[in-house]
């Protein structure tokens, strides 16, 4: 009996600790050749609980913009809504044929938004009929705890309550699967060094505006 | 042993066998550098071409494929498809694809999803077991993170180039993979040959004992491609190399240059292309190796006819030279050359017949000594130039007689008569040449010699006494052997007269003497006579006139006997003994 009032005591504790001392992980994504590594999705899905996430009110945007996507990688949390607004003065037809998210939406013209909304969780990965070098990926994660790298490949986790999570990094040019089980203690600042291993970076080479302009 | 058989008999053969073996390896030498030269670089033409060929066929392929990956590019950017090939509809991305080979003109268009699934084709034909190329295709080319890949395999038993095209969506995200195929047949085969002029043949040769044609521009497969293909693989497998061969093939009604190349297919086997060429840079080699063999055999008769010439003119001059010199060689000295000609053969038979001339002139003269006396003075003679015809000059004459000869004749055999005459005569007028007499004749056993003629002697007198002693002498020597036979000794009588002379060839015109004329032979004679006067006691009488002529008279002992008369003479001649 005394030692349940002592194990109760000590959840109390923690929980108190929680709510006081919430802990920091700082991420970094390197290469093989020990590069950082930028646009890498670095999430955190926690394993004792069930993660709790709200999907943000107003809509994330994923631009038509130079005959380009933008952003390149986007990240949101399932029933997130996506705006492609075309900012061109041409017209585009965006599609998927991820599993996660199929779709097409028809050729549409400047000045136009088309909306759709992500419910599933996985890779999405975007394309354009018209323009081929046009591509970028929404990243659906089911944590409220993600982020993406930024040019120095570090990326800075807060607000993250104790607890054990699996830290996974995807990124478009990742080759196989990058993810570890982390525990994190309260009120701790941990840092956390992950290699990936990245396939060439191949893209279509852009054909030169204007058939008869000439090169800028 | 080369020497022995360089020896020819005939100058004509060796002049022949010189110029004629040196003109025939010289043309022979250069027959063969020309035309192993020829047939080299024609062969390395004709390789050169098939190569190019060769080099043909793969640029067609490769531009096939480019073509086929490009259409592949094209299609994958139809919405349309993009949409069915998401909702995974198979009929209708079937019928698409029959759409797409109208297109692309690429007959076989099928489509497999990323792990090499086939989720439809163009061709009911096209199961997944004749699937099976395209889907090893894609695992190779997803192992090696390939853009595109491209193989030879058999696609319903025929000879296909394959090609796989990752479907992106968008790039670099691989959704499917198109596999498209073409034919190497006979219509490919054709094209290639309507512009390199080659006749090219694909031959299975996965069973070298069982060579199968895959496809060929020949009219009728013949065996020849197949053989030689089955015969390279053989070796190539022996080698464990695929090596390319290039060699010439006799088939019955023409050669070919042939060139044998392997095309590896996807299922560890290979193929081979053989390229046939109808030779016709070995054409125009073998045109100017005739055209070398021609002109060589025709100098080698012009040389031959040249030769022989040249050899006749050289050798008839000098046959009819050894012809001249053996009838000289027999006494005939009146053949003459003819046609002096201006080079050394026609001065050799200028001086041969100077030659024969002056042994004409020099025979006849000799001949005529000859006759006469021995050698020695025929020689001198000739040599100081004597001149033969009568001339008066003076000379010591000589006579010698064997005394009792009479006696003797009649004891003896003839026989034995004659032998011991010769063997007397022998030894005297050994006496008298030693002391440069000349027998002038010999008169049964009597003996004639002249000291100063026909050669004058400024000593002549003193010879002839110097001979007369000396004939006593070997006398006494004679004597002595004929004792020791049992036979009687002789006896001897010589008479020495110095006296002018008429000397020269005396007798008929066959048959000439040279000899001296005059009072004084009959002098010399008669005091060889007085030497039978027992009152004398000698053997040797000369006259006051050798005395007087002597050049060294106190050589000689003579002892006055007085003067005698000599028959025809109106002075006594006086005489002396010499001792
Ligand atoms: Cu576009």
């Amino acid at each position: 009996m005394p030692r349940f009032l002592l194990s109760l005591s000590f959840a109390l504790l923690l929980t108190a600790a929680r709510l006081t001392a919430a802990a920091v992980v700082q991420v970094h994504v390197t290469d093989a050749k020990q590069s950082s590594v930028a646009d890498a999705v670095v999430s955190l899905i926690p394993l004792d609980a069930a993660p709790v996430f709200t999907p943000s009110t107003t809509p994330v945007v994923v631009a038509q913009q130079g005959q380009e996507f933008e952003p390149y990688v986007t990240v949101i949390v399932p029933g997130t809504r996506v705006n492609f607004p075309n900012q061109d003065n041409i017209r585009h037809q965006v599609y998927s044929l991820s599993k996660t998210k199929p779709f097409e939406i028809p050729l549409y013209g400047p000045g136009t938004e088309q909306s759709l909304l992500f419910e599933r969780p996985g890779i999405v990965a975007l394309g354009c009929n018209i323009h081929d070098w046009m591509a970028a990926y929404i990243v659906i994660v089911a944590t409220p705890y993600y982020l993406k790298t930024a040019t120095d490949g570090m990326a800075r986790l807060v607000d993250l309550p104790p607890g054990r999570y699996r830290l996974e990094v995807w990124h478009p040019r990742l080759s196989g699967e990058a993810n570890r089980e982390v525990t994190i203690a309260a009120g701790d600042t941990a840092q956390q060094s992950i290699t990936v291993i990245l396939k060439p970076d191949r893209r279509i080479r852009r054909a030169p505006d204007g058939a008869g302009g000439g090169y800028k | 042993m080369i020497f022995r058989f360089l020896q020819f008999r005939r100058f004509s053969h060796r002049l022949f066998v010189l110029f004629v073996g040196l003109l025939g390896a010289a043309l022979a030498t250069t027959y063969f550098v020309v035309t192993s030269t020829n047939e080299s670089n024609a062969r390395e033409n004709a390789r050169a071409n098939l190569e190019l060929a060769a080099r043909l066929v793969d640029s067609a392929i490769k531009q096939r494929i480019e073509f086929l990956v490009g259409s592949a590019k094209v299609m994958t950017g139809d919405y349309a498809f993009k949409q069915t090939f998401s909702d995974g509809d198979a009929r209708t991305l079937s019928s698409a694809l029959v759409s797409f080979t109208g297109r692309v003109g690429a007959p076989v268009i099928t489509l497999y999803d990323p792990d090499g699934k086939l989720l439809a084709n163009s061709d009911h034909a096209m199961d997944n077991e004749n699937a099976g190329p395209f889907a090893f295709l894609i695992q190779q080319a997803t192992e090696k993170d390939l853009t595109q890949h491209s193989g030879f395999s058999y696609l319903k038993g025929q000879l296909h180039v394959l090609v796989v095209v990752p479907f992106y969506a968008p790039y670099p995200n691989i959704f499917g993979w198109f596999g498209l195929a073409f034919p190497l047949d006979r219509e490919f085969v054709g094209k290639i040959s309507a512009i390199s002029g080659v006749e090219l043949t694909y031959v299975n040769v996965e069973d070298p004992d069982q060579p199968r044609v895959l496809a060929t521009t020949l009219p009728v497969a013949g065996t020849a491609p197949t053989a030689r293909a089955a015969a390279a693989a053989k070796r190539a497998r022996e080698a464990r190399e695929l090596r390319p061969e290039t060699e010439m093939v006799a088939l019955p009604e023409e050669r070919y240059v042939t060139l044998i190349r392997f095309q590896e297919m996807l299922a560890e086997d290979y193929i081979a292309l053989v390229l046939q060429r109808p030779p016709t840079e070995l054409a125009s080699a073998r045109d100017l190796e005739n055209a070398i063999k021609l002109t060589s055999l025709l100098a080698l008769a012009v040389a031959t006819l040249l030769v022989l010439f040249i050899a006749r003119s050289v050798s008839q001059p000098v046959v009819a030279l050894v012809g001249h010199t053996q009838r000289i060689a027999r006494g005939d000295y009146v053949v003459r050359n003819q046609d002096y000609r201006a080079d050394e053969l026609g001065r050799l038979s200028l001086a041969f017949d100077d030659m024969a001339r002056g042994l004409a002139e020099r025979d006849r003269v000799r001949d005529l000594l000859d006759k006469n006396v021995s050698p020695e003075v025929a020689a001198a003679l000739l040599r100081d130039g004597a001149i033969l015809g009568g001339q008066e000059r003076e000379v010591t004459i000589l006579f010698a007689d064997l005394r009792g000869f009479t006696t003797l004749s009649e004891k003896l055999t003839p026989q034995e008569l004659l032998t011991l005459l010769n063997r007397y005569l022998d030894r005297m007028s050994a006496a008298i040449e030693a002391h440069g007499g000349v027998i002038d004749k010999f008169i049964g056993d009597a003996i004639m010699a002249l000291f100063g003629a026909p050669v004058a002697q400024a000593d002549a007198a003193d010879r002839a006494l110097a001979a007369a002693l000396a004939m006593e002498k070997a006398l006494v020597q004679l004597n002595a052997e004929l004792a020791a036979e049992g036979i009687a000794p002789l006896a001897i009588g010589v008479g020495v007269n110095t006296a002018r002379v008429v000397a020269g060839n005396i007798g008929s015109a066959r048959r000439l003497n040279y000899s001296v004329i005059g009072d004084g032979v009959n002098v010399a004679s008669r005091l060889q006579s007085l030497t039978r006067t027992a009152d004398y006691r000698t053997n040797v009488i000369t006259s006051a006139a050798t005395l007087a002529a002597l050049r060294e008279p106190t050589k000689f002992t003579a002892r006055p006997l007085g003067t005698v008369p000599v028959k025809g003479r109106a002075e006594p001649v006086e005489i002396f003994a010499v001792e």
